[in-house]
């Protein structure tokens, strides 16, 4: 830790929430209770480009209980299309005739209960004027445009041409990732209740002031007249973290029935009705010296947008600032098919490019006859390659290091094939994982009681990855309380506003804020113990006292308990806001987070340094000698992320994270029908991810990293970074294995034949 | 059509849709929402509950069908501030749980998991229990809490 005074900081904990979530009485937006709702049905486009030229809804209002039927044509005008958070414009739904995509949204059917809407939204008959869509990369009518600079950068440093062209050692290939979606468990359910002219929101959200934004700007209301709450979040992986078109639509169904509008979309709805990754293509050339050190690092990436939308990841961010390079040149192209608009998905970035990367890494590593682990040794660069500025901690080094004594790295014989095991082919394989340490601006409300208890307030989110413990870690430790002296309340648009929870930025921004607000409650116990006329920190410098252990305390011993150093400084309980603003963002973009608004300080782009975390992964894979299935023993990951505040749940992140990359490399693909520009497999029998069965042994290493240039509390980030690595090291375990270069991901049985 | 159904011990009468699933009847309509809804297709496992002891998918069975079995859901296993069950322990203290939401179906099935006899190894708990999917992939700590709850739930 940066100032070794944290006591609970970096403690295992168990969730305080756990015991919520083991009973059965943690209340996900999806069981809300409200009184009598009325069920609301998605009715979807079975085409994929055109127009709605009609519905005929005879059967469907004949259907017993149903209440109404929203369309463009009743309704069109009521809202406007949402803004996403990233990528500008995207699809409409009802607000117009024009179908964007297949899976789009075209009508709601209201009933008492959700059988009725069920019923007769399937009676509901459409009549389209279909035109032929594009579904993808190559599609007659896909529209491909460069990126141009803006939300994310491209790089040119020397001549990467020319050095490429003169390199003693080459990799030239192509790379290619699949569309892939993120499928929570909890289902995109969405609650909208009026009372007067005030809208209550149930919606599990990884930004509940965007989502209160967004629909306000979309309903032409005042932002405070909407309370949006989502205290538990069934999953999210960023498909939670823009608002999308449905919440518009129920709100509107609530008000027109003057009564509580429940919708739950199916499964196979969720494929076309939120965001997805998208398809991604890559073309990678490396140039290097006999002795490994690359001379010319050239990226282009290739990626699948709607219509309207700009929406990239640009990976490139990252793959321009991992190594040593003195030519590289990055570039990044969007093309536009018939399709829904995509979003985040874990590590939205650097799962597909650095899966690129990484694979030519150990492509180039097979070409020098060199080790995979000393290529990376040879490159490692004293500063950003990209911009020549400093990373305030980097432990990539030291991740190969522990990670590959934990492996057993070293018994590995490099030969492709040479490790057999009875009738199945072992492969050994290791990739680097990076991830920007990102921090967004948040404001927190500390309340201290006078029974010696804290409440903190902060409109966080808990999407599985503890907050609710890391805030009450953070604040038990700067307060010095127990644990479970804390009360966190979280999740909803009447608490102070943070940020979104995404780009592995929220437990730095959220547990600094608290902080701060901690450090404000020390401040004011500590000037009324010294300003006073008795008590024993009397007449002491205030910066000198500490609260721990519930007591403020002074240098020598001296100590005050809680309760009485509380009460010279408030008469019932003491209650401090504090808005915690990142280095290097302005003072309004706490004001900008409060209006809905993306506002975060990203690792590749701080003026003062550099700030990334860095990982390590080694994977093993068993290849069939007959059948060719793949199945993956082992894994083992260490990554530095400076202050870990609670391990236990640091470990489950990191080890869910290094588990979806098992199944991005080797299971999920969203399958599209090429003529249709339809998903097919768009149920979670069919897209295959994880299943308990496919995962064996899973092995984290915390590497020990203190940063105190990143933040104040040294957090750098932990969500994104564990499946980084993975689809690398699995590919190169794979070739490993067999001597089979895949580029195309997910890698399958055919792939082996 | 009128249905008398009996969960965690309780009798509740209550007219349901012919349609409506058990999974629907308990969160519509006894609000005992700890029974999720993951995918309305048995594909998840999110909706478990016991029947019987039997562990089953809630949205496979229509509350019509339901009602001659005892039901036991995940608010059943434990009350109010009372100890937990001592598989609802070994989720909290493996931390077998990210967000939570696909948890009181694994807990159901962990339960009869142990009382199938199908929780005597590693591979055996991972093969018994691929039916429940977790998305936040809490895998390794689930097996490791089936084997944390499998010698307290057996009494030795």
């Amino acid at each position: 830790m940066p100032d070794g005074t944290h006591t609970t900081i970096g403690q295992p904990a168990i969730r305080i929430d756990g015991r919520a979530k083991v009973t059965g009485m943690a209340r996900y937006a999806s069981d809300e209770v409200v009184a009598n709702p009325a069920h609301a049905f998605l009715v979807t486009s079975a085409i994929a480009r055109g127009r709605v030229r009609g519905f005929r809804l005879e059967a469907a209002r004949a259907v017993p209980g149903v209440l109404d039927i929203l369309t463009h044509e009743n309704v069109g005008g009521e809202a406007e299309k949402p803004q996403p958070m990233s990528g500008g414009d995207t699809t409409t739904t009802l607000e117009s005739d024009r179908i964007w995509h297949d899976g789009q949204i075209i009508a709601l059917v209201l009933a008492e209960s959700f059988e009725a809407a069920r019923e007769a939204a399937h009676k509901v008959e459409v009549d389209y004027e279909a035109e032929t869509p594009a579904a993808s990369f190559g599609s007659p009518g896909a529209e491909e445009e460069v990126r141009e600079a803006g939300e994310h950068k491209d790089y040119k440093l020397g001549d990467a041409a020319a050095a490429f062209a003169a390199a003693e050692v080459k990799v030239d290939a192509r790379y290619g990732t699949p569309t892939q979606h993120h499928n929570p468990i909890e289902l995109y359910t969405t609650t909208c209740e009026w009372r007067g002219g005030k809208l209550t929101v149930y919606e599990s959200s990884q930004f509940v002031y965007g989502l209160r934004a967004s629909l306000a700007k979309q309903l032409r209301m005042d932002p405070g007249d909407i309370h949006v709450v989502s205290r538990f979040v069934g999953g999210a992986f960023g498909s939670r973290g823009g608002i999308t078109a449905r919440t518009a639509w129920v709100a509107v169904a609530a008000r027109r029935l003057n009564r509580p509008v429940r919708l739950v979309p199916t499964r196979d709805q969720g494929f076309t009705i939120v965001t997805y990754r998208a398809e991604t293509r890559h073309h990678i050339q490396l140039g290097a010296t006999r002795d490994g050190r690359l001379t010319a690092l050239r990226h282009e990436g290739w990626e699948v947008t709607s219509r309207p939308s700009q929406y990239n990841v640009s990976g490139t961010e990252t793959t321009a600032r991992i190594y040593a390079c003195p030519n590289i040149l990055t570039k990044v192209n969007i093309v536009h098919a018939d399709r829904n608009t995509p979003g985040f998905m874990r590590a939205p970035p650097e799962t597909p490019y650095m899966f690129a990367l990484e694979t030519a890494m150990d492509e180039l590593a097979v070409s020098l006859g060199m080790d995979p682990v000393e290529l990376r040794r040879v490159n490692e660069p004293e500063r950003d390659p990209a911009t020549g500025k400093p990373f305030s901690s980097r432990s990539l080094m030291p991740c190969f290091d522990q990670g590959a004594e934990r492996f057993g790295w070293k018994r590995r014989n490099p030969s492709p094939g040479a490790m057999r095991e009875g009738e199945w082919l072992v492969g050994w394989g290791c990739a680097a994982a990076a991830y920007p340490a990102n921090i967004g601006p948040a404001a927190c409300r500390v309340t201290l009681t006078a029974e010696g208890r804290a409440r903190v307030q902060i409109a966080a989110h808990d999407i599985g990855t503890g907050a609710y413990t890391a805030i009450a870690i953070t604040a038990a430790d700067r307060l010095g309380l127990e644990l479970g002296q804390v009360l966190v309340e979280l999740g909803g648009t009447e608490l102070p506003a943070a940020g979104l929870a995404a780009g592995s930025s929220h437990t730095a921004g959220i547990c600094n804020a608290v902080a701060k607000a901690c450090e404000g409650v020390r401040q004011r116990l500590a000037q009324a113990a010294v300003t006073s006329n008795e008590g024993k920190l009397a007449g002491l410098d205030p910066a000198s006292l500490t609260l721990s252990a519930g007591a403020l305390r002074g240098p020598g011993g001296a100590a005050e308990a809680l309760p009485k150093a509380l009460a010279r400084a408030a008469p019932g309980a003491l209650e401090v806001y504090a808005e915690n603003i990142p280095q290097g963002l302005p003072p309004e973009s706490i004001g900008k987070v409060y209006q809905g608004q993306m506002a975060m300080s990203r690792g590749h782009s701080r003026e003062d340094a550099t700030t990334y975390t860095f990982g390590a992964q080694f994977v093993e894979v068993r290849v069939h000698e007959l059948t060719r299935e793949i199945r993956v023993p082992r894994a083992v990951g260490a990554f530095a992320a400076g202050t870990i505040v609670n391990p236990l749940t640091a470990y489950s992140q990191y080890m869910g994270g290094m588990i979806w990359g098992i199944g991005a490399a080797l299971h999920e693909a969203t399958e599209i029908d090429p003529h249709a520009a339809r998903y097919v497999n768009d149920n979670i029998a069919e897209y295959l991810i994880p299943v308990n069965a496919d995962v064996r042994s899973i092995e984290v290493i915390m590497v020990p990293e203190q940063d105190s240039q990143v933040n104040p509390l040294g957090i750098k980030g932990i969500g994104e970074i564990g499946i980084v690595g993975m689809n690398a090291a699995i590919s190169n375990a794979v070739w490993h294995a067999t001597g089979r270069r895949i580029r195309e991901l997910p890698i399958r049985i055919e792939d082996l034949l | 059509m009128d249905v008398l159904l009996k969960v965690n011990g309780t009798e509740h009468r209550l007219a349901v849709d012919v349609r409506t699933t058990l999974l629907d009847a308990l969160r519509e309509r006894l609000e005992l929402t700890g029974t999720k809804k993951g995918c309305d297709l048995g594909q998840c496992g999110a909706c478990t509950v016991l029947m019987d002891g039997r562990r089953v998918l809630s949205c496979f069975i229509l509350a019509v069908a339901a009602q001659e079995a005892e039901i036991a859901t995940i608010e059943g296993l434990a009350g109010e501030n009372a100890p937990l069950h001592p598989m609802q322990q070994a989720f909290l203290d493996q931390d077998a749980y990210q967000c939570g939401y696909c948890t009181p179906g694994q807990i159901l099935s962990a339960i009869a998991c142990v009382q199938e006899g199908h929780a005597n190894s590693a591979d055996q708990i991972r093969e018994y229990m691929s039916g429940n999917l977790c998305r936040c992939a809490a895998y390794p700590k689930i097996v490791a809490a089936v084997q944390q709850a499998k010698p307290l739930m057996e009494g030795s």
